[in-house]
This record gives structure tokens, C-alpha cells and sequence, in this order.
């Protein structure tokens, strides 16, 4: 019988079905910047109840698995590919950290320390806040945060555009960037049968990502002047993200084992 | 596509496309690149009209912006009191009669003060009672009762009934059928025109662009996958009329409003579809002969098209097919269809978009209109609240108790003060140019030199040279300086100069015409070589032509790659470090152009067979050359004759030659096929040169008839001096497809030069100056016209046919020469400032001329020159009203001296073709400035060039018409200034009436605005008189007594 707090963790560290669970979750939080801090938190505190679990139970009992290895590929393609029609900020945020998370389980299945699974979600999972505090900010000055209504944003929002195109970025696997090199190792543990998976799920990222940037910075601008973010708000942001590349870039060494 | 139609219906069907196509203007291939009004068709219209109909059909922009314009205002480009005049006429034309309410004070803090793009944005709920209770902040309601009619009212207007059916499917259900048609029918635009560019062209491309399009889109991958109906909808072999009627009748659309649909279908990609037109109204056009199609063929593909992705979606989304399913669609559900044009049609409020995506998406209606309900609400409270903000910051620019008076307003008030503020800013843009216009004729008025009564217009002693230059704007500047240095008197022509001609030039297979775009030359001028070297190729010319070989073959790329790709990097590392020597050395391998004449006299019978039997030996010779290496002095003359008759089957082979080289009868007959099928020698190709040879040249008559007018209309009846250069112009540019658009108007967007050597060919002909001493104009018999060209991105002038020059005139050569280089300079000096080209171009006008010339060849710069940007005035009349005054290369200065024009005659031919062209030329720059990406060609960085026709965007997109951003921007800011064509016309204003009346397209011209037209009356002591609204006012002094209406009445 499955252990109660393994599916507990499937509920917070997303894989489907329970992953609708944790959509919901942060869904139903309204405020930007609570969001975030669910996205953040949620995955995380997933990670802890996988660590309180007896070794054996997680990587023999379950998630080793083959049924198992094939749900978690499959929630990372079914996210990924809602991602793709998707043009609400914290929408697209949230379905590709889904996306991203499940890919997590691989991770616990090859037994991995504890402290590298949970630095595995924050690598999706930090990415997806800054994009929903972005899209609080964007909702404040245009009303939502749903791309593609007035084109032309890099040009009348160039900071806060920026910081939303390069968080889309880090979220999606971009090389420097923590999941990029999370990715790797995932791509280093499977088995090259179920490589296709990972590749499919990175080439629907990319195209989700590329809608999703055409949507942001290309087009017409459209009318009246728009306050876009001040400078030291969006350098913090700059900085957040210059972290999360250097940080990016030591983690990897303990992947790759330099 | 079951219909059979008669010829009746057929002739109905294309004269509704004809008709239909009219406002889409016409576009020329960029060869030749024809300065047009991207508005031609609805020039009949006044200028507001048509400028509102040509933005609502284009999609696009008439005016700048409001903040464009406050920017002029603030930089004095801007009447102000003009622009109060107009405010001031408005308002009193549409006073509101709110109390309290000082409409020119509002309207004049909107126009110049208001940092708002657009005051009043379309709303769909607003009105007074939202806006009254959004001021007094409350949230508006929308009366249940009410709603249902304002939505139906909303998505009459949505989705009219006219518009392409993929239209109104693309707004409701976000099918996106609307790209994915201009795609295909791109892609099959570009298979089917191209003209050389691709190696491999479409099968059956002769029978017409639908029938081909069909065989091929009957194979097509993609189309099948686009739709599962295009096997069905292809299959059947029916004419392109019938196919229109058929799918316009399967679509469900009204029979009266097909003519709106087409037009509007035709609009989608009115570039392609202005070439189609260019293409079916030029007859004489090579590849519209060779590959005919018109736009009842490219309307039949994209109908076809349109068709098959209409029912692709009814299938996948199920979306109606018809116009009545979606009519009951839309009448069953009209909440849903709101919320769904709100989506898909991009003015849903952010904040809810993803909301309503959700629920329509559930496709459960009972959730969307409960939606709906409350959506509605939330865009009327937001259109309300964004209104009374707006009107709020505006009424506190006015100041006064403008904010406590609008917050007094009650709803039918603020509705009345609201429509007032819509009409004004529908108006305003319009009000802002003539304002600007206003400034500009001011300007231009004050700095003419109105001469003294009894003072001569001319020198009265022998100038050193004379020159007529072109019309065109850049040869101000050099006329100024060429007259600043010395004794030179100079004349403005349109640069055709009288002579329409059609020219064949030497080694060019097909002829061009040059003059004007609206006139058709009847006669042609060949070009022949003094110095013929057919059997001899010059070094780099074979090996250019290996290398495009090696280019055109599928499989050589891949090798000659690696083999010979380094060369190819030479010339790259060439042209971009070191332009100019590269082009230079690189034309010295060439082998240059040999000298040449230009047959410009008629040709008797005899003569003119005697040139096809030349024409024909010299392509034996190089036939023999290539085909069978047999060089020249191989082979006698009575050979050649003796293949020739066999070529034309006068004579049967084995002929003599054959037998001594040996020749099998196979080999012989093969070659006597070239003969007929490459080299053109043939029976049917020598009738066909024959009846060409007829238009060759000019009659004495005409050439007599061209020298007489140049000269009598310009004033040079008289006084002539040793030179009298007639100087065409022409660009030089690298890697430029517009390189064409910076030529000569006049001359059809080609060089002048040959018309200027036809000229001067005829002037200084015995026979022709014989007959003009008759005429009374008396050409000394030292006085020599000579040809020349001035290169306007370098500014040098270059005489040509100077081996034919008397000896004694080889004496004042250097000088002349020396004169001409040197305004050259100076006018590149004055020219580089523009360019921004760094201060050491600056530092003298040799710097200047060396800059110019590097600008001019790096094939890097996105704007060799700034073109015909700024140009501005167009003035009719003597060079004593502008002689020494910088007019800063903004105005096309016509010669003209009314005094030798008793009858308007020769005025008549100035306004009805160079004035014409000014006027295309100036509203080109007009209105591809005021809209660069709709009007204009947008950005030339991913510009790619299109069957050799044309530039698209990216790889795929409609051809770009109009002029491309870096001619029009600098900074990001307009640097041509966007205003009508100013016309100042020294003449006497009942002459100038009476011309104008004679003309219809003139009149329409200059009654529709189109034009502004200034006349300077010197019988009324040089009075200003400028065309306003159908007045003649007096510019100076706008109080004093109009012009008599009468004559106004009579000329309109």
C-alpha cells in the first residue's frame, strides 16, 4: 500500500493526477506576491515529507518504478503542452513549474540527497515566483497580465518585459540557468529509451516559450503612456536572476561532478 | 463549384473585380521603381475623404500623430494661426451648445497641449449617462432590457456583412484562417511571378496563374493538410470567373455586397494584388506576356484557398461554413459572440481574458452568459471611468472652471460635448497639416524673389554654359552651387525632357520606356555600339558568368562551396573594407561599356532591313563563336549570309561552312535550330524586329516639335551660350533593391541619360536648327548641346558623347569640367551635414565628395542618400524667383516663363505630367512617413528581395509598396516632413484657371487638395494667391477680397 505521505508529496511536488491538486492550490491564492511564496514553498515542503520517508520505501517502493518514471514523463509533457496555448502570465508560470517540478520524482528515485531534490524545485519553483510577481505588476498597470492583447510591451515595459523574458527563460531550461543544469542530470539518470520523453518535453517548452516571448515583446505598442517598473526594483530582480545563474553554475558541479 | 456561367456573367464577374481593384494603386516592379500615390485610386475624391476612406480600407494611418504634430508646433513648423482658424470654424460648425462649455478653448488644449494619442478610444457602452455617473463615481449600469439590442448593435458593426467571410470566423472563434490564406496565396504569388530569381519555375506558368496554381495546389502537401476539402474544391476544372461566383455564392454572401468583399479581400494583400494590376495594364510587359494572370486569378486562388480552411475549421472548431450559420449563430447567442470577438479581437479587458478564454473554452453557453452579464458591466464601468479620466485631465488644461463645469454636465450634454470631441478628432490631423502647409507657403513666400517691374529675368550677356537639369529636388542644390561658382545659367526640366521614348539599350533584350509613368511612348531609341566586339568577352564577364552557372546548378553549390567559396570571400572582405577601389578595379575587369550612338531619325524600308540582316549576321557570328568555336576570322561573309537564309528558310543546308568544318547534317541542323531557338533567327522574330524598327526614332517634324518646346517653354529662346548641357540624373548604390526609387521619375524611374542624348542628338542637328530659326529661335551655330548625368548619391556630373564634340570647343572642356566637379563638391558638401557622416567628411568639400562616394558604394548602408525625403515645393515659373536663394533641396523647380504661353499650352503640358509626378512622388513620401509599416515598407534591415520584383518582409509577406524607413526616419523621428505638395505657379491666376480647367485630372487634383496650389500673379503685382477650400485667398493677407468666384466656378 502506498504510504499516505508519498502521495501528500505528489500533491506538492506536482505529478498527475494530484498535480491538479496543487494548480488549484496556488490558483486559489490571489495575491502576487502570496503566490509566489506558495510556488516557492509548496514544492519545497513536498521535498521535506519525501525526506522524512524511510530510503527503501521511496526508491524501491515506489517511484522506481517504471509505471511511475512513465507518469511523472507523462505530467511533465501534459503541462508542458497546456503551456503551449497558454498566454496568462501566472498561467504559463504555474503549468510549466508544473511541468518542471514532476521531473523532480525522477531525481528522488535514483536516491539522490535529500538537499538535491529540494535544490532541484527551487530551480523551477524560483523562476515561477519572480513571473508571478511580475505578472502582479504587469495586472497593476495594464489591468491582467494576459499576453498578446497589445503587443508591443518590450516597448512601452521595457524593464518589467525584460525581467518577465528572462525569468520565461530560466524557467524553461536555459543553459546557465539552475534547470538547465537540473535537466542534465535527469537526462544523465534515464535510460536512453525514455530520453525522447525529456527531449519532447524540452522542444514543447522552447515552442510554448516562444509563443510566449512573441506574445511579450513583439507587435504594435499600443496607446498612453504606462509607468514601467522604477530602477531599483527591477535591478533587484536583475540580481535574483544574476544569483540564480551563479548559483546555476556551482550547482552544476555537483552533477557533473567538477 | 457547380456553376456554368455565360459569357454575360463572366464579363460581369471580372468588371465587378476591375471595378472593385480600382482604389488599390498599382505597383511597379523595383526595377523601375514608380513614385506613386498610394491612394491613386480615390484621387477623384478630396484629399480628408479619401485619405478617411484609404485608412479605414488599408488598415492604416493618413495623419501623424497628435504628439508628432505638437512636436513640429513646438519646433515653429506649425501656422498657429491657421490652425485656430480651423478650430475656430469647426466649433462653430459643431458647437454643442453645453453651457459653459468654451469648445475652441477645449479643442485647442486637445490639439496642442493634450499629451493624449487619442481622447475619445472607441467604446462599445459609453455614453452620457456612464460617462455622468463614471464623473461623479458611480459604476454605470447597462440596463438588461438594453442590452441585448447595443450587443446586437456592436456585432452588426463587428462583423459587417461585407467583410471576407474568414474575417468574421477569425473574430469569433480565433481560427486564425485570415494568416494562414495570406500565406498560401503568398507562397503561390511567389512561385508563379517570379521573374529568374528561382532556378526552377512552376509548370504550365504560360496558361495563366490560376490554371497553373491548380495543377500544382492539386499536389500540394501543405494545402491538403490545411484542408481536408481541397481535393474536392481542386478537382474540378472550371474558369477562375466561375470559381469566384461559385465560392462567394457557397459562402452565403449577398449578391450586392460581393463588389465591398472583393475589394476587401483584394486589400488583404494589396501589395501583391497592386503588382497583379501593375502587371494586366501593361500589356508590353515581358513576363505579362510570357505568364499572363490578373486579379480574376489571383481573387480565384485566394477564394479557393479561403474556402478550403472555412470548412478545415467548421470541421475542427465547429465554426459555421456560411454566412447565414453564422448569422444564426450569432443572433442565438449574441453574449457569447461578444465575449468571443472580445477575445479573439483583442479589446477583452486584460484582467478578464483569461476568464472568458476559460469559459468559452468549456463551451457550456449558460456559464459564458453569466459571464457576460458581468463582464459587460465591468467594460462599461471601465470605459466609462477611462473617458471621465481623460476628459478630466483635459478640462484641467483648460483651466478656468472647465473641471467644475464638466462634472456639472448632465448625460445628454456629455453626450453632445462627446460626439463634438469625436468629430474634432477625426478632423484634427487634417487641421494640423494645413497648418503646417500654411507655415511652409509662408516660408516659401517670403524668400521668392519677386522681381522689379522693367528688370530683366534673364542675363542679358552670354553665360560660359548653360544647363537644363531635371526637375527633381536634388538638382537644387546643385544648380545653386554651379551658379554661385561662375557664369552659369541653369534651367529646370522634367527629366525626360520632352522626349517620351521607349529605349533599347545595347545588350538589353527588352525595351523601357522613359518618360512619366502616366504616359505611354509610341516611339523607341536604340542603342547601338560604335565599336562592336561581339566574338571577344571580357575576362571577368566569363567568369561571372561560370560562377552564376555554378550558383543556378542543384548539385554544384555543394562543391564549388569548398573549391572556389574563399574567391567569393575576397569580394566580400573587398566591398566591405575597401568599397570603393573594389568597384573600381572591379569594373576595370568588366572590360567597361563600348561607345555607343542612339538611332533617334526614322528609318526608310531599306534601312530598316538592312539593320534585322545585320542584327542577324552579328548573332550568326556570335552563335558560331559559342556554339561551334568558330571565331570570327574563320568564317566569310557570303558563309554567314548563306546560314543565314537557311536559318530563315530561304535555303536548305548542308551549307558551305558546314561542309569545310565538317560538319555532320545532324550537327548542322542542330546548330541552325539554335540559330532559330536561342539566337532569335528567324522568320517570325525578323517581321516582329521589322515592325519594331517602325517605331524606331523620330520624324524631323518631332524632333523639331521636342527641341522647340523645351526651349520655349523653359525661355531659352534666346541668348545662348556655347554649352548647353542637358543633364539627366541617376543613383549609384550597392545591395539596394530601391536603388531605382532614387533615379528619375520622369523618366519612368530610370536614368536620364538617354533621353538627354536623344536631345541633344536632335538640337544639334542642321536640319532641326534650320527649322527652329523658322520658328524664330535662333541656336547660334557654335552652341553645342551636350549630354550628361548627374550621380545624386555622389553628386558628380559626367558628360557623355563628348567624342562628338566640335574641336573648338575642346578648348572650354577642362573648364567646364572643372566648374561642374567643383559644385559637385560643395553640393556634397552641403549634402553629408544631412547624412551625418562624421565631422571629418565635414572638413572640406573634397572630404565631403570622398564620403559621398564611399556612402554611395558600401554595400552595407542602409541610405545612400536621403532621395527625394523633404522635398516639399514644386515651382512653376522663371529661375529669377529662386536664383541664389537655398531652398535646401526641397523643391522641384519647373521652368517656365508664361510669357511665351499666351494659350496655357505649355503650361498645360507642365501640370498634366511633371506637376503629376511631383505630386506621386510627394504623397509616396507622404504617406509611407504618416504610416511606415502600413503606407510604407517598414524597416529595409529584413527586407528580402521577391522574384526580382519586388521586397517582402522577413521570407514571406506582402510586397512592400512605398518607401522604406531609413529614407523617411532619422532618430526615430520623421526627418521628410509630412505635407502636400506646395505648387507655386508664377503665371497670371485667369491662365492658370483656365489651364487647370482643361484638364480633368488636374482639376480633381487640385479642387480635391491634392496638391496646394500657390499662384503668383505677376499682372496683380505678384499677389499670393493660395487654394483653400475651394478659395483663392490672399496668403499674406487672409482678410483681404478673394478671388472672383466666377473664375473659380468656371475652372471647377
Amino acid at each position: 500500500m502506498v504510504d499516505l505521505r508519498v502521495l501528500a508529496a505528489a500533491c506538492l511536488l506536482p505529478v498527475f493526477p494530484l498535480s491538479a491538486l496543487f494548480n488549484q492550490l496556488v490558483e486559489q491564492v490571489r495575491h502576487p506576491a502570496a503566490r509566489a511564496l506558495a510556488v516557492l514553498g509548496l514544492p519545497e515542503a513536498g521535498a521535506a515529507l519525501l525526506e522524512g520517508l524511510p530510503r527503501h520505501t521511496l526508491v524501491r517502493g515506489v517511484v522506481h518504478s517504471p509505471a511511475v518514471v512513465a507518469l511523472v514523463l507523462f505530467t511533465s509533457l501534459l503541462y508542458a503542452l497546456r503551456a503551449l496555448s497558454v498566454r496568462e502570465v501566472t498561467l504559463w508560470a504555474r503549468l510549466v513549474a508544473t511541468s518542471g517540478l514532476s521531473l523532480d520524482w525522477l531525481l528522488v528515485g535514483t536516491g539522490a540527497p535529500a538537499r538535491s531534490v529540494e535544490l532541484f524545485a527551487l530551480a523551477w519553483s524560483v523562476p515561477a515566483a519572480l513571473l508571478m510577481v511580475w505578472a502582479g505588476l504587469f495586472s497593476a498597470r495594464l489591468g491582467g497580465a494576459y499576453l498578446g492583447l497589445r503587443g508591443g510591451l518590450a516597448a512601452r515595459l521595457p524593464r518589467l518585459s525584460w525581467l518577465v523574458a528572462l525569468s520565461a527563460l530560466a524557467l524553461v531550461a536555459t543553459p546557465l540557468f539552475p534547470s538547465f543544469f537540473g535537466l542534465l542530470h535527469v537526462v544523465d539518470v534515464l535510460p536512453l529509451s525514455q530520453l525522447w520523453a525529456v527531449l519532447g518535453v524540452l522542444f514543447l517548452w522552447a515552442w510554448a516559450t516562444g509563443r510566449f516571448l512573441g506574445h511579450l515583446l513583439f507587435g504594435t505598442p499600443g496607446a498612453g503612456p504606462v509607468a514601467d517598473l522604477p530602477v531599483v526594483p527591477a535591478s533587484l530582480g536583475v540580481v535574483v536572476l544574476a544569483g540564480l545563474v551563479v548559483l546555476g553554475v556551482l550547482w552544476s558541479g555537483r552533477w557533473t561532478g567538477i | 463549384m457547380d456553376r456554368d456561367l455565360s459569357l454575360g456573367e463572366r464579363l460581369k464577374i471580372r468588371a465587378m473585380v476591375y471595378v472593385a481593384s480600382e482604389p488599390i494603386a498599382r505597383f511597379w516592379p523595383m526595377r523601375t521603381f514608380i513614385h506613386h500615390n498610394p491612394l491613386f485610386g480615390l484621387e477623384h475624391r478630396p484629399f480628408p475623404e479619401a485619405v478617411a476612406e484609404g485608412t479605414s480600407l488599408f488598415h492604416a494611418r493618413g495623419y501623424l500623430t497628435r504628439q508628432q504634430y505638437q512636436e513640429y508646433r513646438r519646433a515653429g513648423r506649425v501656422d498657429d494661426e491657421a490652425l485656430a482658424r480651423r478650430i475656430g470654424a469647426f466649433a462653430a460648425a459643431h458647437d454643442p451648445g453645453v453651457p459653459g462649455v468654451d469648445l475652441e478653448r477645449w479643442l485647442w488644449c486637445l490639439a496642442v497641449d493634450a499629451d493624449l494619442a487619442q481622447l475619445c478610444p472607441p467604446a462599445d457602452w459609453l455614453d452620457g449617462a456612464a460617462l455622468a455617473a463614471a464623473l461623479r463615481g458611480r459604476r454605470p449600469e447597462v440596463a438588461e432590457e438594453e442590452r441585448h439590442a447595443r450587443l446586437l448593435a456592436i456585432l452588426e458593426r463587428r462583423l459587417p456583412p461585407d467583410a471576407p467571410f474568414h474575417e468574421r470566423v477569425d473574430a469569433l472563434f480565433g481560427t486564425g484562417i485570415g494568416p494562414a490564406v495570406d500565406e498560401l496565396v503568398i507562397k503561390a504569388c511567389l512561385d508563379f511571378f517570379d521573374e529568374g530569381q528561382s532556378v526552377w519555375g512552376v509548370p504550365g506558368r504560360e496558361r495563366g496563374f490560376f490554371p497553373a496554381w491548380r495543377d500544382v495546389a492539386r499536389r500540394d502537401l501543405r494545402l491538403l493538410i490545411h484542408g481536408r476539402a481541397s481535393g474536392r474544391l481542386l478537382a474540378e476544372e472550371a474558369d477562375p470567373e466561375a470559381v469566384v461566383a461559385s465560392i462567394l455564392a457557397d459562402l452565403g454572401i449577398p449578391e450586392e455586397h460581393w463588389q465591398a468583399t472583393i475589394l476587401r479581400e483584394l486589400t488583404h494583400l494589396h501589395g501583391w494584388a497592386g503588382f497583379v494590376r501593375f502587371r494586366q495594364q501593361a500589356p508590353g510587359y515581358y513576363w505579362a506576356a510570357r505568364f499572363p494572370a490578373d486579379l480574376v486569378d489571383f481573387l480565384a486562388v485566394r477564394l479557393v484557398v479561403e474556402r478550403i480552411l472555412v470548412l478545415e475549421a467548421a470541421r475542427r472548431h465547429r465554426s459555421p461554413a456560411d454566412a447565414q450559420a453564422l448569422a444564426e449563430l450569432v443572433a442565438a447567442d449574441p453574449a457569447g459572440a461578444y465575449l468571443r470577438t472580445e477575445l479573439h479581437g483583442g479589446t477583452v479587458l486584460p484582467g478578464w481574458a483569461q476568464r472568458v478564454e476559460q469559459a468559452l473554452a468549456r463551451r457550456r453557453p449558460a456559464a459564458w452568459q453569466r459571464l457576460a452579464a458581468r463582464y459587460i458591466e465591468a467594460k462599461a464601468h471601465h470605459e466609462a471611468a477611462e473617458q471621465a479620466g481623460a476628459l478630466r485631465r483635459l478640462a484641467e488644461q483648460v483651466g478656468g472652471g472647465a473641471p467644475t463645469v464638466l462634472q456639472e454636465l448632465g448625460p445628454h450634454e456629455l453626450d453632445r460635448l462627446l460626439g463634438a470631441l469625436r468629430a474634432w478628432e477625426r478632423e484634427e490631423g487634417y487641421a494640423f497639416l494645413v497648418a503646417m502647409e500654411s507655415r511652409a507657403i509662408t516660408d516659401l513666400v517670403r524668400r521668392v524673389r519677386v522681381p522689379e517691374p522693367g528688370t530683366p529675368t534673364r542675363p542679358t550677356r552670354r553665360p560660359f554654359a548653360q544647363a537644363f537639369f531635371c526637375i527633381d529636388v536634388r538638382s537644387e542644390p546643385l544648380r545653386r552651387h554651379l551658379e554661385a561658382l561662375g557664369d552659369y545659367e541653369t534651367f529646370g526640366i522634367a527629366g525626360f525632357f520632352g522626349v517620351p521614348m521607349a529605349f533599347l539599350e545595347y545588350g538589353n533584350g527588352s525595351e523601357q520606356p522613359l518618360c512619366p509613368a502616366i504616359m505611354t511612348p509610341k516611339n523607341l531609341v536604340a542603342e547601338i555600339p560604335a565599336g562592336l566586339r561581339l566574338e571577344e568577352e571580357p575576362l571577368f564577364g566569363a567568369l561571372s558568368e561560370v560562377s552564376h552557372g555554378l550558383k543556378q546548378s542543384v548539385m554544384a553549390p555543394f562543391v564549388a562551396v569548398e573549391a572556389v567559396g574563399l574567391l567569393f570571400g575576397l569580394g566580400l572582405v573587398g566591398r566591405t573594407l575597401w568599397p570603393v577601389g573594389y568597384h573600381r578595379l572591379r569594373d576595370r575587369f568588366h572590360g567597361g561599356e563600348p561607345p555607343t550612338r542612339l538611332l533617334v531619325d526614322k528609318l526608310s524600308a531599306d534601312q530598316a532591313d538592312s539593320i534585322v540582316r545585320a542584327v542577324q549576321r552579328a548573332m550568326i557570328v556570335q552563335a558560331l563563336a559559342r556554339e561551334l568555336r568558330v571565331a570570327r576570322d574563320q568564317v566569310t561573309d557570303d558563309e554567314v549570309r548563306e546560314l543565314r537564309e537557311i536559318a530563315l528558310g530561304n535555303a536548305e543546308g548542308p551549307s558551305a561552312l558546314a561542309t569545310r568544318l565538317g560538319l555532320s547534317e545532324a550537327a548542322e541542323a542542330r546548330f541552325v535550330e539554335t540559330l532559330r531557338s536561342v539566337y532569335r533567327v528567324e522568320r517570325r522574330e525578323a517581321a516582329r524586329q521589322l515592325e519594331r524598327l517602325g517605331r524606331l526614332g523620330f520624324s524631323l517634324e518631332e524632333q523639331v516639335q521636342f527641341v522647340a518646346r523645351a526651349l520655349t517653354s523653359t525661355g531659352l529662346t534666346s541668348n545662348f551660350s556655347r554649352f548647353v548641357l542637358i543633364v539627366g540624373h541617376e543613383s549609384l548604390s550597392r545591395n539596394n533593391p530601391y536603388e531605382s526609387a532614387l533615379d528619375c521619375g520622369a523618366a519612368g524611374g530610370a536614368h536620364g541619360l538617354p533621353n538627354a542624348r536623344a536631345f541633344c542628338a536632335m538640337a544639334n542637328k542642321p536640319e532641326v536648327r534650320l527649322r527652329l530659326r523658322e520658328l524664330g529661335i535662333v541656336v547660334p551655330e557654335d552652341t553645342w548641346f551636350v549630354p550628361g548625368s548627374h550621380t545624386t548619391t555622389t553628386d558628380e556630373v559626367t558628360l557623355a558623347d563628348l567624342d562628338q564634340l566640335p574641336s573648338r570647343h575642346l578648348l572650354y572642356l577642362e573648364r567646364l569640367q572643372a566648374g561642374l566637379a567643383a559644385a559637385g563638391r560643395r553640393c556634397a558638401a552641403e549634402r553629408v551635414r544631412t547624412l551625418g557622416l562624421g565631422s571629418r567628411a565635414e572638413r572640406s568639400p573634397q572630404a565631403a565628395a570622398q564620403a559621398a562616394r564611399r556612402q554611395a558604394n558600401d554595400w552595407s548602408q542602409v541610405r545612400p542618400e536621403w532621395g527625394l525625403s523633404r522635398n516639399l515645393y514644386g515651382i512653376v515659373g522663371g529661375r529669377h524667383l529662386t536664383e541664389g536663394v537655398d531652398l535646401g533641396g526641397r523643391a522641384f523647380l519647373l521652368s517656365y516663363d508664361h510669357r511665351f504661353d499666351p494659350d496655357g499650352r505649355f503650361l498645360e503640358n507642365l501640370l498634366s505630367a511633371p506637376v503629376v509626378v511631383g505630386e506621386w512622388i510627394n504623397l509616396e513620401h507622404y504617406f509611407s512617413t504618416v504610416d511606415p509599416h502600413r503606407f510604407g515598407s517598414g524597416s529595409k534591415v529584413y527586407h528580402n528581395v521577391a522574384g526580382r520584383f519586388g521586397v517582402m518582409t522577413g521570407n514571406q509577406s506582402d510586397l512592400r509598396t512605398g518607401l522604406p524607413l531609413q529614407t523617411l526616419y532619422k532618430d526615430r523621428r520623421p526627418y521628410h516632413e509630412p505635407m502636400r505638395l506646395v505648387a507655386l505657379v508664377e503665371a497670371p491666376v485667369r491662365l492658370v484657371l483656365a489651364v487647370v480647367q482643361r484638364l480633368p485630372k488636374v482639376r480633381s487634383l487640385v479642387f480635391g487638395e491634392w496638391i496646394r496650389v500657390v499662384v503668383l500673379d505677376p499682372e496683380d503685382g505678384y499677389r499670393v494667391l493660395v487654394l483653400e477650400d475651394g478659395r483663392l485667398v490672399d496668403h499674406l493677407d487672409p482678410t483681404s477680397e478673394p478671388c472672383t468666384p466666377t473664375v473659380l466656378e468656371e475652372a471647377r
